[in-house]
């Protein structure tokens, strides 16, 4: 192959050279001390999972599609999907595709090899008639019109956000913009340079005609220095100010995916799996709408985004307020392209929190309680045997006790449905610790949770049901309850009704189901309690729903958030909930209940008691004898 | 006199306007929504201090204001704002042009309900400071069984003075109005074992203080300083409270045969209409705005328009019969002014 210098070698290509050694000597110090920050254990799970095959797939699986192609995005919204596949998936063939070219036609590389496949045009001196067909050349032109069809996506989006389905969008930094411009300058300046060229080194479609069409200008290789130099200069002011720029999510990314998939968790508030999710948030804003504090302007800068970048710099006064006033709906987590987990995160710079006393839940007698709901115990074997169905206990909760008509109705449901249950806090009960772990206090939930679990298994029962998400939540996520089915009522019930267990009258009434963030976003359950509620009557949906369910505004989860704040959040989710015009509004959460009930212009229930009014009482049932399998009924 | 002068509301405030401009002379028309003057005081037994028969109180002022246009049983469709007066539609197809409105539009008693840890309409042995005077009326309630009445419980500042049920004024009268009940109930049941939970009591009326301390000299009435946590169901019907002691600092639990709820005050649906209707202000704690909290309070910022009574805020009875007095001087000095 002919090269058109001797040396191989222009002083342009040094901006370039600089800056890439800088970010990857960067990256790879970071991505040391990320790894060294990680728990013993966690780190040696985490290797285990580099090695194993199924994990191993699934990383470079997932890295294609959320790097490169950015599925979620493609989703969300189709231009913002191109948008950022065309420049990420774009510029990684470029990259590819040069390398390619420069390992098949050049030999002895040494040195040249950093940044001859960046530079590759500048430096041989052969065409695309010379070297062998002129597929390489038509790729590499294809691929820089991707990108450049996508920059000019992102200079549009910059004016006109909502094309690409957002309201808002974050406000960058100097750095972010200073990245931001020298990105999207990279692409045209290399378009540029590289038409200047086609005429000696060869081009496609796009290089090529440009040199013919402005040959006048293009053909005058006098200009053809400045404009390599210029592209070089913006590959390293960009590679430069990476580290300090969102743009550092690009190498984030790609070791958040696989420290997610090795199931780690983040453990400590700033550092380990947390810091990767911090460097991984691309500052892209859709947490900015997704958040339920929204819709008051002045909440803006409290997004996950904005605490992302407080983290990164420190600013420990703004971190402390934006992770105390959030409400931890998990909305952001939800619809947070890298997976940034919002909610966890504020979690856990609450709980790094110094307080001067706290409470000490773990001498609190629990004897009375144990005795209070011993039941099952008691009864022994007799009674289990003769109905051959589960023990149920019955955990309404502090929120349920606030909103006495869902235990009154849940108890109803559970008399006619024959099941044989226990009240566990009946008398007043210990807080399932959920609402302390929210503020961070770890170690009082952790306390809490030993007393109920103390109680819980001294009661004989085989199932536990709750009525509050909230609670639910913790009990599934925190509990180690051996042999205990953990159910929420919105399960039992679907459950009681498929299989007959229950007598359903099915009514005319509308209903729109609002998706607790405990119970959606939190568990995952959407569709039992829409079965329930269609047993009853007809289900209309919400505008937005399931996972992109807006808080009710009355979460435990904040901190300092006022009564007067929380108003038009609640407005504004109940706007969201009577689109559809429903009669009435129903929900699985005693809080989210209580707080619609306040400012609603129709009835709010919780799916108990709208299934108590449908639910016929059995004329006459014997208490024992209840065929446990098959339907009783058609 | 031709001036017309309509005043918005029959209850107490309403005739005592209407009774005292009847007095100087002039023939105002009252409207009322129901099918009957007297408002709340209509609905209650007895008042405090002096436990007056309220009926009384109603009768007089009715015989007073038998010269008035009285309408009752009639709402307002809407108002019109005219040059330099209103226009206002009636629900029975009058329609009345007039330069002087007087808003005796009351309160409307907080719906109980709505603070559902206490268990109003939930438990069958819950009921309000309202349903209560109504049994002391006629001695009709499926709730107080003569017989089985050992423990009673009130709960003061039922959607008063609480941020939560969107109320954060105090209605004022509940705690004199508590006591009051508590007497009365024990005067009916000398056996019983009667609780107020309150956070805190103010006896700011005249001769409040002593009728607070005979409630618990006199009458061994148990106070207890803090509020119900929360109330549940026992298995024979009875409530179950849970309150916290502050003054000893430890929860209390007692079994009850009846809890009453002390509902407050808050301004009524029908008043914010009406208010919307002639384009008057409303204050932030939701009742009707005068000109000045402290110099104009029976004034509204329009021109001929005049408060009177609880629409603009919790008050007792001789507080807004001493409003509804002062505003019927108010439309004299205005109709004079217009002469």
């Amino acid at each position: 192959m002919r090269e058109r210098f001797l040396t191989g070698y222009n002083d342009f290509v040094l901006p370039f050279v600089c800056g890439m050694l800088f970010v990857i000597v960067y990256c790879m110090v970071g991505l040391i001390r990320i790894i060294m920050q990680l728990p013993a254990a966690d780190r040696k799970r985490f290797f285990i999972s580099l090695v194993t095959p199924k994990t191993a797939i699934r990383n470079i699986k997932d890295i294609f599609l959320k790097c490169l192609i950015h599925v979620d995005l493609w989703k969300r919204n189709k231009l913002l999907g191109y948008m950022h596949s065309s420049i990420a998936f774009g510029w990684f063939m470029l990259i590819l595709v040069g390398h390619i070219e420069v390992l098949l036609y050049t030999s002895d590389l040494g040195p040249k090899a950093l940044y001859y496949p960046i530079f590759f045009r500048y430096f041989v001196a052969e065409t695309e008639t010379t070297m062998k067909g002129a597929l390489i050349f038509f790729l590499m032109d294809f691929f820089l019109l991707v990108v450049l069809s996508g920059i000019a996506l992102a200079i549009i989006k910059r004016v006109r956000s909502r094309l690409f389905g957002m309201r808002r969008t974050t406000n960058p930094s100097f750095l972010d913009l200073i990245g931001l411009y020298s990105l999207w300058s990279i692409f045209p300046l290399r378009l540029l340079a590289e038409s200047f060229t086609a005429d000696i080194s060869g081009g496609s479609f796009l290089t090529k005609s440009l040199n013919y069409v402005f040959t006048e200008f293009l053909s005058n290789h006098a200009n053809m220095l400045p404009a390599w130099w210029a592209y070089s200069c913006a590959l390293g002011v960009f590679f430069f100010v990476l580290p300090f720029t969102r743009y550092m999510h690009i190498p984030t990314e790609i070791l958040l995916i696989p420290l997610r998939n090795a199931g780690i968790r983040i453990v400590n508030a700033r550092k380990g799996f947390a810091r990767a999710q911090v460097y991984s948030c691309p500052s892209c804003g859709l947490c900015i709408d997704a958040c339920p504090m929204g819709v008051l302007k002045g909440n803006i800068k409290d997004t996950t985004v904005y605490l992302n970048r407080q983290i990164r710099r420190k600013n420990e006064s703004r971190i402390e307020e934006i992770s105390d006033k959030c409400l931890l709906c998990g909305k952001c987590t939800a619809v947070c392209p890298v997976g940034v987990e919002g909610d966890k995160l504020r979690i856990a710079q609450r709980s790094v929190r110094h307080y001067n006393f706290g409470p000490d839940y773990s001498n609190i007698d629990i004897s009375d309680q144990i005795n209070g709901c011993n039941k099952f115990v008691k009864n022994t074997n007799s009674f289990v045997s003769s109905t051959g169905n589960e023990r149920v206990l019955y955990f309404a909760g502090c929120m349920t006790a606030l909103t006495p008509a869902i235990s009154k109705a849940t108890c109803s449901i559970l008399d006619k449905a024959g099941t044989d249950y226990e009240i566990m806090d009946k008398d007043g009960g210990i807080c399932c610790g959920r609402p302390m772990l929210m503020a961070g206090r770890l170690i009082q939930a952790a306390q809490l949770v030993e007393k109920n679990t103390g109680i819980i298994l001294g009661s004989g029962a085989d199932t536990l049901l709750l009525s509050c998400p909230i609670c639910y939540r913790i009990f599934k996520e925190k509990y180690t309850l051996p042999g205990i089915r953990i159910v929420h009522h919105s399960e039992y019930f679907d459950e009681l009704i498929s299989s007959g267990r229950l007598r359903v009258t099915k009514g005319d009434v509308r209903y729109v189901f609002h998706d607790p963030c405990e119970l959606g976003r939190g568990c995952g359950i959407y569709e039992q309690p829409r079965n329930v509620l269609s047993a009853a009557g007809e289900v209309v949906e919400a505008e937005k729903n399931r996972k992109e369910s807006i808080c009710c505004g009355g979460s435990l989860g904040s901190l300092t958030l006022g009564f007067d704040k929380r108003k038009a959040m609640t407005e504004n989710a109940l706007n969201n909930l009577t689109a559809a015009s429903p009669d009435r509004i129903a929900t699985a959460c005693p809080l989210c209940m209580s707080t619609f009930a306040r400012y609603s212009d129709r009835p709010v229930e919780d799916i108990a008691m709208i299934l108590d009014t449908v639910t016929e009482r059995p004329a006459a049932r014997s208490a024992g004898v209840r065929p446990v399998k098959g339907k009783t009924d058609n | 006199m031709k001036e017309n002068i309509v005043i918005i509301g029959g209850g107490i405030a309403g005739m005592e306007t209407a009774a005292q401009l009847l007095d100087l002379g002039y023939k105002p028309i009252i409207i009322e929504k129901s099918d009957h003057l007297g408002g709340h005081v209509a609905d209650w037994n007895r008042l405090f201090p002096d436990m007056s028969p309220a009926a009384d109180v109603v009768r007089s002022l009715a015989s007073r204001v038998s010269g008035a246009n009285i309408f009752l049983n009639t709402e307002i469709s809407f108002i019109n704002k005219l040059k330099d007066s209103y226009n206002i539609m009636l629900s029975n197809g009058i329609s009345i042009v007039t330069r002087i409105i007087v808003m005796a539009t009351g309160f409307a008693l907080f719906d109980a309900s709505k603070k559902e840890e206490y268990g109003y309409g939930v438990y069958d042995q819950v009921m309000t400071n309202k349903d209560l005077e109504h049994w002391f009326n006629t001695g009709e309630d499926p709730r107080i069984n003569d017989s089985a009445m050992n423990a009673v419980g009130f709960v003061h500042c039922v959607g008063s003075r609480d941020e939560k049920a969107r109320n954060t004024q105090c209605s004022k009268v509940c705690c004199i109005t508590a006591v009051k009940q508590a007497i009365e109930l024990k005067q009916k049941f000398p056996d019983a074992m009667i609780y107020c939970f309150y956070m805190d009591l103010r006896m700011f009326g005249k001769k409040y203080e002593d009728f607070y301390i005979g409630a618990q000299r006199d009458y061994g009435i148990r106070f207890i300083r803090g509020r119900v946590s929360e109330v549940s169901e026992n298995i024979d019907g009875r409530v179950i409270v849970k309150a916290e002691d502050t003054l000893s600092g430890k929860p209390v639990k007692a079994t009850l045969d009846l809890l009453v709820l002390m509902s407050g005050m808050v301004c009524s649906q029908d008043s914010t209409k009406v208010a919307n209707m002639a384009r008057l202000p409303i204050d932030t704690d939701g009742f009707l705005k005068s000109r000045d909290n402290v110099m104009d309070i029976i004034e509204s910022p329009k021109e001929g328009v005049f408060y009177a009574g609880a629409c603009t805020g919790p008050k007792t009875v001789p507080e807004t019969l001493a409003e509804a007095r002062a505003a019927a001087l108010k439309v004299h000095l205005f109709i004079k002014g217009l002469e």
